[in-house]
């Protein structure tokens, strides 16, 4: 299980996370929700280890997590990061295969790698195309692929739905299901709320850098303040 | 003489892209252009020279010798002068200051070690020539032209066949990511500037033995970095073009027109190409160019 407790990030002198604390258990969908600037990516690059907390604990099963992003990886945590940020020099399958540079296992990388052209059968298609040339859809899934190549104990994605047409959307939020079941922990920040409640056990609203609201997915649903604000649904003032 | 010419031409141009190549790979993945990699030629070039004359005409064991001093001194000179910076996060024209200091700092260092005399290679190859569709080739040439193609062809396959390899161009294009790819950035570093420093070895024999070794030979590696900036500065396959292209324009303009033109020649061609391809043939960074 994954623990963040009473996180402070600073980009200078922006308070960017205030007193943050979440925790994600093993096997579940965690979500975060939030406007433009709420602070999710400053969240997920934290976790990742790229960016340092001034204070605060992350701890991942009772152990904090290592301060450099490369040991973070290796420990199993592993950001697909926003706007897919794929290496637009290599190929797809380079790409995909990047994910398994920590890997020692070339039977299991080969299987896994079947096993993520199964799932997204366009990128078989692409795999020697330059990842560059990809639609977007199609590099939200590369990206996501690449995140799936490090056998991910906790996968952060963050805004995997960005710019994506309602059917990538859909398609995007059925893979994350799919990786929910084969047992690896998922912590989702989205602005698409609707889609990421839906299939959250657990979500958290942050605004400008704050946890305002958390319960489950099915609880923020139905909360009014959440309808209004993040699903543009309209409560009538008396 | 045409082909005598284009031969020649060809292995200077090898050994401009031995060299260029350094260049390339290490701006690849920082961004800057570091200086000091002409002084770890020149020091490539002392190993070569010094092992040579102990261990008279092997000049197997004086290439061997400064590929792995010449890798030595780059992976000590990215350890102690720029990881320290890199992991403060300072931007590359900090990185380019101090390789100039670097630089300063290693020749002056060699002043005062080894002195300033002007050292000969032995003439292992120099007389020695094959005739070859009626143009007599000098041996030096041919042997500096076939080895810096293999060593260059070693590179490639390192570059787009091995783990390694592959994280090291991932890293040119996103830093951040490949650390999130588990990749340990310090560590890639180090790797390249091995790489660079073994290619620094490589040119510093050669040049050593087509001219002469001394302690500011490393301002050859101007021509290089030239032969990098034609090419597209952090493209391998630029570096090793413009080398090339770099090497055979400026011998046919030494032979056919005047030698005393030749570099006027080539920092003439740099500036119009950067006012015409400010990129290179095929580089994609325009920031941080000097
Ligand atoms: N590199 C930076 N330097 C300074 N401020 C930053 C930097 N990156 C983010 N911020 C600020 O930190 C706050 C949180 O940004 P963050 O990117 O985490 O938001 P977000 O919730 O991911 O938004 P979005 O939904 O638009 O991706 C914003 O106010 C932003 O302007
Ligand atoms: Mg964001």
């Amino acid at each position: 299980m994954l623990k963040v407790e009473n996180l402070n990030v600073y980009y200078g002198r922006i308070h960017a996370l205030k007193n943050v604390s979440i925790e994600v258990p093993k096997g579940q969908i965690v979500t975060v929700v939030g406007a433009n600037g709420a602070g999710k990516s400053t969240l997920m690059w934290t976790l990742a280890g790229v960016l340092k907390a001034k204070s605060g604990t992350i701890t991942y099963n009772g152990k904090s997590l290592p301060a450099s992003a490369h040991d973070v990886a290796a420990a199993g945590v592993i950001l697909v990061p926003e706007r897919r940020r794929l290496y637009a020099n290599l190929t797809v399958r380079e790409n995909i295969i990047m994910g398994a540079f920590l890997r020692k296992d070339p039977e299991g990388i080969k299987k896994d790698l079947e096993f993520i052209y199964s799932l997204f059968p366009i990128l078989k298609e692409r795999s020697n195309q330059y990842a560059g040339t990809l639609s977007g859809g199609e590099q939200q899934m590369a990206a996501i692929a690449r995140g799936l190549m490090s056998r991910p104990k906790i996968l952060l994605l963050d805004e995997p739905s960005l710019g994506l047409s309602p059917l990538y959307t859909s398609e995007v939020f059925k893979t994350i299901l799919q990786i929910k079941a084969q047992g690896a922990t998922i912590f989702l920040a989205e602005q698409n709320a609707h889609k990421a409640l839906e299939i959250a056990d657990r979500a958290y609203v942050l605004e400008t850098g704050r946890v305002v609201l958390s319960g489950s997915g099915k609880e923020l649903l139905a909360n009014p303040k959440v309808q209004e604000a993040y699903l543009g649904v309209r409560h009538k003032a008396i | 003489m045409f082909l005598q010419t284009l031969i020649t031409g060809l292995s200077i141009g090898g050994i401009y892209a031995l060299m260029a190549v350094g260049y390339s790979l290490v701006f690849s993945i920082l961004n800057f252009s570091n200086f000091a990699h002409g002084t770890i030629i020149m020091l490539g070039a002392y190993i070569g020279y010094f092992l040579i004359s102990w261990f008279y005409s092997s000049l197997a064991i004086s290439l061997l010798g400064a590929i792995v001093g010449a890798a030595i001194f780059a992976l000590l000179n990215v350890s102690l002068a720029y990881i320290p910076l890199i992991n403060r996060k300072a931007p590359p024209l900090y990185l380019m200051i101090t390789s100039m200091g670097v630089s300063i700092f290693l020749e002056n260092m060699v002043y005062v070690t080894v002195g300033s005399h002007f050292y000969s290679f032995p003439e292992i190859f120099k007389k020695s020539s094959v005739s070859f569709f009626g143009s007599e080739i000098s041996t030096l040439d041919l042997f500096a032209l076939i080895f810096s193609f293999i060593a260059i062809s070693g590179l490639h396959l390192f570059l787009t066949r091995t783990k390694m390899g592959t994280a090291i161009r991932a890293a040119s294009y996103d830093m951040t990511v490949a650390s999130l790819n588990g990749v340990n950035m310090n560590r890639l570093i180090g790797v390249v500037f091995i790489l660079a420093g073994a290619f620094a070895g490589i040119a510093g024999v050669f040049l050593g033995i087509k001219y002469m070794v001394y302690p500011t030979m490393g301002w050859i590696t101007s021509k290089a970095y030239i032969a990098a900036v034609i090419g597209g500065l952090g493209s391998l396959p630029g570096a090793v073009i413009g080398g090339v292209i770099l090497g055979i324009l400026e011998t046919f303009v030494s032979v056919y027109i005047s030698s005393v033109i030749r570099d006027v020649f080539s920092f003439s061609l740099v500036i119009i190409f950067l006012v015409i391809l400010p990129a290179g043939l095929l580089g994609k960074y325009l920031e941080e160019k000097v």
